[in-house]
């Protein structure tokens, strides 16, 4: 049995693919609203894509599996981001990544038991300046020690 | 001489928001190209300021401009790269999240310029903030007639998509931006054709940076020849520097074309932080050959910094201390470029994630003698030889560490 | 014409050609994975780069365009280096599986290795480890390990087939060729993909370890399996002959004709193949009741001649039936024209063919035979063998095993049991062998000279490749012996002995043919 999509992501999925001159040019897009709809791509929402924007469904999986944050798998309502990149790794990146290991109790990669948070790292987020950086979900966090990520993680229901 | 261009307002509340913007003057050069001036003439004055790309590889960009063929009867585009992803660079990022009133008039101009009537700015997936915040301003744009039908009543016509990308930083070459944006995979094309001739849809199309575009209502406004004394002859106007790394006042830092590699680490970005003695430098964004602390004596234009055996790219300045382990700053930019290789082409595909692992096997303390041999010699096997400049990116920095590095890498190294 | 120069060699070539396509035409090679004539230049393997005089880096072969003075070097030192290292990078993230792999013998790895690398291995990590054995289609394995991701396959599904199937997925060196789900490569050209894969990566899982290349011969020949008359190899163990194993044929391969099957041949030329070996006719028999004789041909002709003579001796020529086929030579058709028609007066010419099947907008044609356009351009007048027109005969000789209660009578059996005499000439045992007296074997196309015309109105050569190796006489043979002896041998200036000499006259008299 194929899922049901909200007539409101339908509605968005029309408006979205109507400013640009070849369907295939609303995949990211779509996929970017599929995503925040369901949280993940799994096969189901690949032939639902597929089929909206007239393509096959493998050429809508080269695209999840070429772009990072296209999700293949459910991930904890907080998507830890940890920058690995140079300026956040003279900063102190990698003692902060050890950190919320050990505060976590989970690996990168891994998702904690209560399902809130999952660790990642990615690479240069763009911020530089406030290096150490923490992307969660889409907020930025910067100069980042300790404290302020205890204080992050509470802030976080 | 100091006075600030692009960053000039960027203290004042609510800059973002068009009121605010028209206040200080905004959208009166998209008025006087508009109405006051041919395309022709625009392009014209765009070419004179010797305005070169701001995204990293210095392509003048009126010359680009005026590569797109007019007689051709296919639509044209205009694409905002605002990807920003190289390593060390944040500048787009200001720009658009102060001012994106000012990218969107600049982009405006362009178009007019070049005949165009559709525009997309392609964002980075990761600044979700920022396409928020430049969603409002496209809004706001088309509300107050500056963008869709007839804008101000010259008659031009130019609609305005922002469009997030997903993760990937091969998307910031110009190529890859085409194909994302086309719903596929970020391959690079292959160059010849161009995108002035064969881009978006296999149509004519410019690519222009953040902040190339965010210069050219100074340009109409004020002139070609105030820009290039803002600048240098041959580079007119002024630099955003991203300083970042261990100096007191990272940030970003708008200096004239030209401006020395010390001044802008020890003077404006206050110096090493907490004592720290430098060690390296890279002045470019990563993909810019490294720097030793000796040799940052140097002005910071393209030229000066290409005759360093370096390139000014970003202008993404990344300042390593002499606590930092060079072998750890070979392993990040090494798995880095392997990390973003799009896969297509054999060096960079194989050649990132081979010397990758060397790094990694010498980070883990199995490494031999000749391993960075192995570096130098796979490294001089993707450059140059690679499908898109990503090959180079990765190469050249590398090279450039373990050549000038070379002692420290090899340091304890057992001889194999 | 623009002169180029390659290597300090001299050569006029054609306009609008690539460096690569204009060495090739003159017969040098320039070494390659991803480019194919097929498809638009990839530029992603980066083995074609060569020097170019004038430019500071090394340009892509398959896409740089020729023009005059273009000066190119394929050999120097920085091109030699650049090989070197693209079959570096290759062979690093390669299995050492030749001793296992089915492309040995035939892989562009292991044949550019030979000629520009014999280099020992500097790699010193572990391999990555990557799927062997997916099921890309019902009859193909990928083997993700040996793929150089030369992208040839994805290519191939997605503008000559337009199917889509597959496509690349995930990035850098996690980049691997991948399908949706369990969505198998599915579409009659598949097979094609194991002839454009460069390396091992795509293999045939019916060929897979069955026997090394080195030892097959190729012949050339034509797929006889519909009236496309695509170009193919057929790769026989020269060694096995069909009476003596079950097997001889290996596979069958694309040869390329740009004008019939360009680069391409569908899966039921590839793939049915089996046909050439199993249940083929062996022995030449004459059934009298229970008795059964074998004979040489010589002595069955002389029978046949016998009875042939006698009726005709009778004027009951009338009672003379022919069935025939669609997939007899030209000349073949041609001669039973003109012997039986015209030299016999026979007017009792049946055609019992293969049924049609679905045709594509490819190269599958709906028409089953080989040679359609053929008997149509002879012009032999035909009629549906049923039982009316079978009925009334002494004398009924079938050409081919389709005559079955589908392309004939209901009542086969009865009717054919009301003739006196039967005489089979086939290539396949069938229900029909009980059923006749005289069974001759006859060879398949494959193991005969002669011309096929072919849907489009080319008429395309025969050679026979496989050996026929059972009793019989091709078809063509027969006929002329026959009419010999029956003095009812159509006459030329020049002897009727061979196919070539039965084209001659094919051409000296239908306009067609010319």
């Amino acid at each position: 049995m194929s899922p049901e999509y909200s007539a409101s992501l339908r509605r968005k999925i029309d408006e979205v693919a109507a400013r640009y001159p070849k369907k295939r040019a609303a995949l990211l897009p779509v996929l970017h609203l599929v995503q925040r709809e369901v949280g993940w791509i799994a096969p189901d929402e690949e032939r639902f894509v597929a089929q909206v924007l007239g393509l096959k469904p493998i050429k809508v999986r080269e695209v999840v599996t070429f772009y990072t944050m296209f999700l293949r798998r459910p991930l904890g309502k907080y998507h830890l981001q940890v920058c690995s990149n140079l300026t956040c790794s003279l900063l102190g990146a990698g003692p902060l990544l050890n950190y919320l290991q050990q505060k976590l109790g989970v690996g990168v990669g891994e998702t904690t038991a209560d399902g809130r948070f999952t660790l990642s790292t990615v690479e240069c987020l763009g911020a530089c300046e406030q290096a150490p950086c923490l992307m969660v979900n889409f907020d930025y966090h910067g100069e980042l020690d300790r404290d302020k990520v205890d204080r992050i993680l509470e802030s976080l229901e | 001489m100091d006075e600030k261009v692009l960053t000039q307002h960027f203290g004042l509340e609510g800059l973002y928001r068009i009121e605010v913007y028209r206040k200080k003057g905004g959208y009166k050069s998209a008025e006087k190209a508009l109405k006051q001036m041919t395309p022709a003439a625009v392009l014209d004055e765009v070419k004179r300021a010797s305005l070169r790309g701001r995204g990293g590889a210095g392509f003048p960009a009126g010359v680009k401009w005026g590569f797109v063929p007019q007689n051709v009867p296919k639509p044209r585009y205009l694409c905002v790269n605002a990807d920003e992803g190289e390593p060390g660079t944040f500048k787009d990022r200001y720009l658009i999240n102060h001012n994106p009133h000012l990218l969107l008039e600049g982009t405006i101009i362009a178009s007019y310029a070049v005949g165009i009537h559709t525009a997309f700015i392609y964002v980075r997936g990761e600044y979700e903030a920022v396409a928020l915040r430049l969603e409002g301003a496209v809004a706001e744009a088309y509300e107050k007639g500056y963008l869709g039908k007839n804008i101000l009543g010259s008659g031009f016509d130019l609609d305005a998509t922002v469009h997030r990308g997903a993760g990937g930083y091969i998307c910031g070459e110009e190529t890859a931006l085409l194909e994302s944006l086309e719903g596929k995979r970020g391959y690079p094309r292959l160059k010849p054709p161009f995108p002035a001739s064969v881009g978006l849809f296999q149509c004519p199309t410019v690519i222009n940076n953040v902040e190339t575009l965010s210069n050219i209502p100074f340009i109409i406004q004020n002139g070609a020849e105030w820009f290039i004394k803002k600048g240098l002859p041959k580079d007119g106007g002024t630099r955003i520097f991203g300083v970042s790394g261990m100096v007191n006042k990272p940030g970003i830092y708008e200096l004239p074309l030209g401006t020395n590699l010390r001044t802008i680490i020890f003077d404006h970005a206050g110096g090493m932080k907490d004592g720290k003695k430098l060690k390296a430098v890279i002045p470019g964004g990563m993909s810019a050959p490294i720097l030793r602390a000796d040799e940052i004596d140097l002005p910071m234009d393209f030229d000066s910094l290409a005759s360093a055996g370096s390139m000014l790219g970003s202008a993404a300045v990344i300042v390593i201390d002499s606590e930092t382990s060079i072998l750890d700053v070979l392993k990040t930019v090494a798995k880095f470029y392997s990390h973003e290789s799009c896969g297509q082409c054999t060096p960079c595909r194989i050649g990132t994630a081979w010397i990758s692992k060397i790094v990694e096997r010498l980070a883990r303390g199995k490494g031999e003698r000749d391993d960075i041999d192995a570096i130098i010699r796979l490294a001089s096997n993707i450059k140059g030889k690679t499908l898109c400049p990503l090959g180079d990116a990765a190469a050249l920095p590398i090279l450039s560490i373990c050549q000038k590095f070379r002692q420290e890498l090899e340091g304890d190294l057992p001889r194999a | 014409m623009p002169k180029i120069f390659i290597d300090d060699r001299g050569f006029e070539v054609a306009e609008g050609l690539t460096v690569l396509q204009a060495a090739e035409s003159v017969g040098l090679q320039i070494p390659h994975f991803c480019y194919h004539p097929a498809f638009a230049p990839e530029g992603s393997c980066r083995m074609c780069l060569v020097e170019i005089e004038g430019l500071p880096k090394l340009e892509l072969a398959c896409s740089a365009l020729v023009k005059e003075g273009l000066k190119v070097r394929t050999m120097s030192p920085k091109v030699v280096e650049a090989r070197k290292g693209v079959l570096e990078f290759l062979l690093a993230d390669h299995p050492l599986d030749c001793p296992i792999c089915d492309k040995a013998g035939e892989c562009k790895l292991q044949d550019y290795f030979e000629e520009y690398g014999l280099f020992r291995s500097q790699f010193k990590e572990a391999k990555e480890k990557r799927e062997k054995k997916f099921k890309l289609s019902q009859n193909l394995i990928l083997d993700r390990e040996r793929c150089v991701l030369c992208n040839r396959c994805v290519r191939f599904l997605n503008v000559i087939t337009k199917t889509e199937e597959a496509g690349i997925l995930n990035r850098g060196t996690r980049a691997e060729v991948g399908i949706f789900e369990s969505e198998l490569v599915n579409n009659i050209y598949s097979g094609n993909l194991v002839d454009i894969c460069p390396v091992g990566a795509i293999t045939n899982s019916d060929f897979r370890f069955q026997t090394r290349v080195w030892f097959l011969e190729p012949s050339e020949s034509i797929c006889p399996l519909c009236s496309r008359g695509c170009n193919i190899y057929i790769d026989s163990h020269p060694g096995f002959p069909r009476t003596a194993r079950a097997r001889r044929v290996y596979r069958i391969r694309a040869r390329q004709n740009p004008m019939v099957n360009f680069h391409w041949i569908c899966d039921y030329g590839r793939y049915g193949y089996a046909y050439l070996d199993k249940g083929r006719e062996d022995r030449l028999v004459w059934k009298k009741g229970d008795r059964e004789t074998r004979l040489s041909w010589d002595k069955a002709s002389q029978i046949l001649t016998e009875k042939l003579r006698s009726l005709l001796e009778l004027r009951k020529h009338s009672r003379i039936g022919v069935v025939l086929h669609t997939n007899l030579t030209n000349e073949e058709l041609f001669l039973a024209d003109r012997i039986f028609r015209k030299g016999m007066g026979v007017d009792r010419l049946f055609l019992a063919d293969p049924p049609p099947g679905k045709g594509d907008e490819f190269l599958l044609t709906a028409d089953r035979t080989a040679n359609r356009r053929g008997l149509q351009e002879v012009g032999l007048p035909v009629q549906a063998p049923d039982r009316r027109g079978l009925s009334g005969l002494d004398l009924l000789l079938i050409f081919g095993h389709y005559l079955d209660s589908e392309t004939g009578p209901a009542d086969l059996k009865d009717t054919l049991d009301k003739i006196e005499t039967k005489v089979l000439f086939a290539t396949h045992k069938s229900s029909l062998d009980s059923l006749v007296d005289f069974v001759i074997p006859v060879p398949v196309l494959a193991e005969k000279s002669g011309t096929l015309t072919n849907v489009d109105g080319r008429v395309q050569t025969l050679a026979a490749g496989l050996a026929f190796e059972s009793d019989g006489v091709p078809e063509w043979r027969a006929l002329l012996d026959l009419a010999k002896e029956l003095k009812v041998e159509p006459e030329y200036p020049w002897p009727m002995t061979s196919p070539a000499s039965i084209y001659r006259a094919l051409q000296e008299e239908i306009a067609f043919f010319k």
